[in-house]
């Protein structure tokens, strides 16, 4: 169990900071410590920024220094609730079949606009997949490279049109996006928070 | 235990190397790629390590399926979706490819490895960005749930009752209270709309687009119809249907009222009354109606906030929790929302005599005695308590009768009630009176027919019941003399009724000496009920709940006669607020002079049951008066008060205590018919406990069948025959480590698991002074539980990710429930059919479930429990299991106290079976159940959550509780067999082991399954036969068959 004893061991809810040996300042709440194996779980600031999500941090404590215990907490960590080990299998089983599709669709040789475009849409509309270069929204709206909104293509009607309001908005927000900072790195996570 | 077990099966070295192995794989993997060999050794040997961390396992699963980037020592980072982990925290990255510099790009197809197991070693940092911990979570819906969505925030909320100051600053409070205006008048509206709006209504009064104007004449027709309207219109508003439903949309309670978290205090009521005109909070305004207090009495507050006669209803209920658990199992539904309040409340008043009052009882040695006669009398009342009257009252006929003559078990008593005076602070009594409540609890065992087995059964689970109450009220008593302190009130309110009655009782000496005739007594008040009614008469309150408190009060004569004199001091010592509310009830009783003489101890023992009830209700003021009357007895040394009333009762005291009850029972049940209306009204008026008594008498009497269940057996099984001799000790230990559990099962969920625990802990805290090590165990307990569920991952580990949280689920979902409920429930049945009187209380399914509940927490408590408690459970788990014999044999006594707990029956060898079973579960023999049940590994992790307070708990508990139950129960047909088997050969190896203990262990085992005591049978092992009608369904008949010819 994760421990009680201060200095040797972390205590679940307390606030905890350290450096690792690579040079990574994290800090967050310990959510799980398990001293066997030295490995500590904290809880930190979404990147994302939203309330309801959370940054989990598996940290190696033989790689860490500077620990740092910015506040104890001595009350009782919460139950644990039971998970759905169902529904977390098939969450693990999609988001793999999500990355091969995404990593055949790059190997096919499509852009990186194009990809950070099928994220943009992935986000709003599941149903969406690579075929070849081409973006299969709903198995009716196509878009080809160079993936801009004149491209979508399909049956008139309220899914392609909505379509290309989304791909209109990817492209306007990428604009600012460059505008501010040339950083392609979080460019899912801006989109998200921008489109949520 | 467990540690150890695991430890043996998984690693030659054993647990201390565990760590060390783990570090140093560590340490070596960070150089090398992958060592297969070096791994495989490791990884098992680390096996515990993070599978047995319940957090780390939790955490660690509800980001499975989620985008990560692992980063490693030599600075390279990979991104890929985490699929699971190993023991050693090893981890799988599915889809997981080398992160470039080109960001922006995705991975290459070719890029991309199918899965990449990473040693923990080699990892630094794995950060899983933007997850979302609840994505898994199956309760989002809980208060639980929801409340942990606070991020970062732990502590629960508590709520506070809004307090708008004075208001005199407030002008637009004033201005609304002083406004006498009914808002505006439409035609105001109407002008104002038209001057500024332009806006002409056209509205017309006459409604004419909507309807058609009445046409009145007097013409005869008219005057018929209208004469007939009028007439119909009586008729439906004069009518119950027609009032019920009004009263839905005009209760003068509002929703916030009757379902509100928030207790307002009786200054609240008081300063809002001040002003009446202003707007009265909902939780104010009903103050003066009792109905709110049971609403309020599951907020803690109330309690607190008052203690006068407000709070005496809670604290009833608190008190009633203490014997508590039981009631709360019995009432089912209506107890619950008492027990149900929130945690906190228990833990003060209620339970604090469960859960902390237990600790505290567990201090004292004293205690486990206190509690061990308490059971044996708690078994016949129970019977009666359980059953409906009638069936008591033949229970305690027989208990009474037959009791003694049969009894053996007489000497076995008396140890008891040595214990028990000793605990009480050595009562004289001690010796003589046990032997004769000794007596009585042997009567008990007729009833079962079998032997005193299935007698103790029956106690433990009818006990429970009916005799709970009483022996609650003796263990309280002892308790509160004992422990005293952490009981606390509720604890004590309990013994103080107790000692009520026990006083009665002493005076009724012969009757009384024995705390079994006292329970005889009860449980023949009881039947006096149904049938007589002589307590009854005695005693308004005697009626329903009469029934109950006289259950209870029979408790108390009973403890009183063992050894309420020291018990009593103890109490008032320890209980100055218990004396203080005894004196409130002094007042009243005086009043009541009603006494039931006639039947000497027995109807002393109702009436006295009554003015326990009485004083349970009062909680305070009932352990005063059963201090009193304690003293009086055996030892002066009772509470002025209490000897007070005492003194006036004499033979007097019980109908001093019956009038209480009486009273107590007009509060409560207004139920009640008042004989004595007189003094009723008085002690009513006195004291606003008494109703609320009355509310916790019925609880009380269920909880403490329950408690007395579990605590029964030991004791029973110890002191009345040899075998229970033997039991005794495991008893003890079933009951000790149960309380433990049961502690941190109780404060954490309020709920109604919770609530069980409590009871269930309360008597083990009153049988065993061991409660403060229990608290130690805990941890202990939840280690081994964690390194026995580790055991299981290992096997299972396989697949890390996959088997754990397969684990968790499953056991969650089956397991916990089937399992509980079955086992539980067929308990409750068993009681039921076997004594077709208890089942009155019982009889509501939720009151069943609830104890089912609690049985299940009790026996994960009993897993958890620790070293001490464990083996002994390992021995009684080896006796009834073939497999465990391995252990067992080391300890025979053990063994012998298993099997004592066998004929127990009742919940604490359920507890001890499951222990046992767990136990034997980590032997290797049992092994194959395991790795059948390997996912379980999560339902270690439970083990841990126990920690945490709420359903986590239970459910992890339950968990493994499931797995031994599964073994027993055989779940599935190939562990059905087992299961039977096992049963048989425990039932032998008892017998080997100790000769003497043998025939007792023998005639437990045996009267279990033959007699119709199911409740013993509800540990696992016993009930199944006992079940026979559920059970059968589960188990094949014949494992009951083979129980019965090993008994022969």
């Amino acid at each position: 169990m994760a421990a009680t004893a201060p200095g040797e061991y972390f205590s679940v809810g307390s606030n905890v900071s350290c450096l690792t040996c690579l040079g990574q300042q994290l800090q967050g709440e310990v959510v799980a410590f398990d001293y066997q194996s030295k490995m500590l779980i904290l809880k930190c600031a979404p990147s994302s920024g939203k309330p309801n999500l959370s940054d989990i941090v598996l940290i190696n404590l033989a790689c860490v220094s500077e620990v740092d215990i910015i506040n104890d907490r001595s009350e009782t960590p919460p139950p644990l609730a039971s998970l759905n080990i169902n529904k977390l299998s098939i969450r693990a089983r999609t988001e793999k079949e999500d990355k091969l599709s995404l990593a055949y669709a790059v190997s096919a040789g499509v852009s990186v606009d194009g990809q950070q475009l099928f994220q943009t849409i992935h986000k709003t509309i599941k149903d969406c997949k690579w075929q070849e270069r081409n973006i299969i929204v709903m198995d009716d709206v196509v878009i080809s490279p160079p993936y801009q909104a004149e491209n979508c293509k399909g049956k008139e009607g309220s899914a392609l049109s909505h379509v290309r309001k989304i791909v209109e908005k990817h492209f306007k927000d990428a604009e600012s996006q460059k505008s501010v900072q040339h950083s392609p790195a979080q460019p899912a996570h801006k989109d998200s928070a921008l489109t949520s | 235990m467990s540690m150890k077990q695991a430890g043996g099966n998984r690693k030659p070295g054993g647990g201390g190397s565990g760590p060390a192995a783990a570090s140093g794989a560590g340490g070596g993997g960070g150089a090398g790629g992958r060592q297969n060999l070096g791994r495989s050794v490791l990884s098992q040997i680390a096996f515990n390590g993070v599978y047995a961390n319940m957090r780390m396992v939790h955490v660690l699963t509800s980001v499975v399926g989620t985008k990560c980037e692992l980063k490693v020592k030599n600075g390279v980072v990979y991104e890929g979706v985490f699929k699971t982990y190993g023991p050693e925290c090893d981890l799988v990255l599915d889809a997981a490819h080398r992160r470039c510099l080109e960001q922006g790009m995705g991975p290459r197809r070719e890029d991309i490895v199918e899965s990449i197991i990473f040693k923990a070693s080699d990892v630094v940092v794995v950060q899983f960005r933007d997850v979302d911990l609840n994505y898994a979570r199956k309760d989002n819906f809980t208060d639980a749930a929801v409340s942990a969505r606070l991020n970062g925030e732990h502590k629960e909320k508590d709520l506070e009752p809004w307090d708008g100051g004075d208001q005199h600053g407030s002008d637009s409070l004033e201005s609304l209270d002083t406004d006498v205006s009914n808002g505006w008048d439409p035609n105001e509206m109407f002008k104002f709309n038209e001057e500024t709006y332009g806006v002409k209504s056209t509205y017309d009064s006459s409604m004419s687009s909507y309807t058609v104007p009445l046409e009145r004449d007097n013409s005869e027709e008219f005057l018929k119809r209208e004469a007939r309207a009028t007439q119909l219109a009586e008729e439906i508003e004069s009518s119950a249907s027609y009032r019920a439903r009004v009263a839905l949309e005009n209760d003068a309670r509002t929703e916030e009222e009757k379902y509100t978290a928030v207790v307002r205090s009786e200054r609240d009521t008081h300063s809002l009354g001040s002003r009446e005109n202003k707007y009265i909070p909902p939780g104010q305004r009903n103050k003066e109606g009792m109905s709110w207090g049971t609403g309020r009495q599951n907020s803690p507050r109330l309690v607190q906030s008052s203690p006068s006669v407000p709070s005496s209803r809670p604290g009833p209920h608190d008190y009633s929790p203490s014997s508590g658990t039981d009631q709360r199992v019995v009432n089912g539904g209506a107890p619950w929302p008492s027990p149900c309040p929130s945690p906190s409340f228990r833990p003060p008043s209620r339970y604090p005599s469960g859960p902390t009052s237990l600790p505290p009882r567990a201090a004292t040695p004293t205690r486990p005695p206190s509690r061990a006669p308490s059971r044996p009398s708690r078994p016949p009342s129970h019977p009666s308590a359980h059953g409906s009257p009638a069936p008591v009252s033949t229970a305690p006929k027989r208990m009474s009768t037959e009791g003694p003559p049969r009894m053996s078990p007489k000497t076995q008593r008396t140890p008891r009630t040595h214990r028990m005076p000793s605990a009480r602070g050595g009562m004289p009594p001690g010796p003589e009176f046990m032997a004769h409540s000794g007596d009585v609890s042997t009567t008990p065992p007729p009833r079962s027919s079998p032997s005193g087995g299935t007698w103790s059964s029956v106690v433990s689970g009818g006990e429970s019941c009916t005799g709970s109450p009483s022996t609650h009220r003796p263990r309280s008593p002892r308790q509160n003399g004992l422990g005293g302190a952490p009981g606390g009130s509720s604890p004590q309110t309990a013994t103080a009724p107790v000692d009520p009655v026990a006083t009665p009782v002493s005076a009724m000496s012969p009757t009384a000496a024995s705390p079994a005739s006292n329970r005889a007594a009860t449980p023949l008040t009881e039947a006096k009920e149904s049938r007589v009614q002589e307590p009854r008469t005695a005693s308004p309150v005697a009626n329903k709940e009469n029934v109950k408190p006289a259950e209870v009060s029979p408790g108390p004569a009973r403890a009183l006669s063992k050894g309420p004199p020291a018990m009593a001091s103890e109490h008032r010592k320890q209980i100055d607020n218990l004396k203080e509310f005894s004196q409130v009830f002094r007042v009243s009783t005086p009043s009541p002079k009603e006494l039931p003489p006639d039947r000497g101890a027995e109807s002393c023992g109702t009436t006295a049951p009554e003015a326990p009830a009485n004083e349970e209700k009062a909680s305070g003021p009932t352990p005063t008066a059963g201090g009193t009357t304690g003293s009086k007895p055996s030892s002066p040394g009772a509470s002025g008060p209490c000897i007070t009333a005492e003194q006036k009762r004499g033979p007097d005291v019980t109908s001093q205590a019956v009038q209480t009850s009486g009273p107590s029972g007009k509060l409560d049940g207004k139920e009640v018919k008042d004989d004595k209306k007189d003094p009723v009204p008085e002690q009513v008026r006195k004291s606003t406990l008494n109703p609320n008594a009355k509310e916790f008498n019925p609880r009380v009497f269920c909880p403490q069948p329950k408690p007395a269940t579990t605590p029964t057996p030991p004791r029973p099984q110890g002191q009345p025959s040899p075998s229970i001799v033997v039991p005794q000790p495991p008893t003890v230990y079933s009951q000790t480590v149960c309380f433990p559990q049961m502690y941190p099962l109780t404060p954490v969920s309020p709920g109604v698991q919770v609530s069980p625990p409590p009871p269930a802990l309360a008597l083990v805290s009153a049988a065993v002074s061991a409660v403060p090590s229990m608290p130690q165990q805990r941890p202990d307990q939840h280690h081994p539980q964690g390194t026995p569920t580790m055991m299981h991952p290992a096997t299972a580990a396989g697949p890390p990710i996959v088997a754990p949280s397969p684990a968790y689920s499953a056991q969650y979902f089956t397991c916990s429930p089937q399992q509980f409920t079955t086992p539980h429930v067929f308990s409750p049945v068993m009681q039921g059919s076997a004594r077709m009187m208890a089942p009155p209380a019982h009889g509501q399914p939720s009151l069943v479930s609830s104890s089912t509940t609690q049985y299940g927490e009790q026996t994960h408590t009993m897993y958890v429990s620790p070293g001490p408690m464990p083996q002994p459970y390992s021995h009684p788990g080896a006796a009834l299991h073939p497999q465990p014999s391995a252990t067992p044999t080391g300890q025979q006594q053990q063994q012998g106290q298993h099997a004592g707990s066998h004929p127990a029956p009742s919940p604490v060898q359920h507890a001890q079976h499951q222990a046992a079973q767990a136990l034997h579960m980590g032997n290797p023999s049992q092994q194959q159940m395991y790795s059948a049940l390997a996912p379980t590994p999560p339902s270690i992790n439970p083990g841990p959550n126990p920690q945490s307070p709420q359903a986590s708990f239970p459910s992890a508990q339950q968990a493994v509780y499931i797995h031994a139950q599964q073994v027993q129960h055989g779940y599935t047909p190939s562990h059905m067999a087992h299961v039977p088997q096992a049963h048989m050969q425990s039932g032998m190896v008892p017998s080997h082991h100790t000769t003497p203990s043998h025939p007792p262990m023998m005639l437990m085992a045996t009267q279990p399954p033959g007699g119709p005591q199911p409740p013993l049978p509800q540990s696992a092992l016993p009930p199944i036969p006992v079940s026979s009608t559920a059970h059968f369904s589960y188990m094949a008949h014949p494992p009951v068959q083979p129980h019965h010819q090993q008994q022969l």
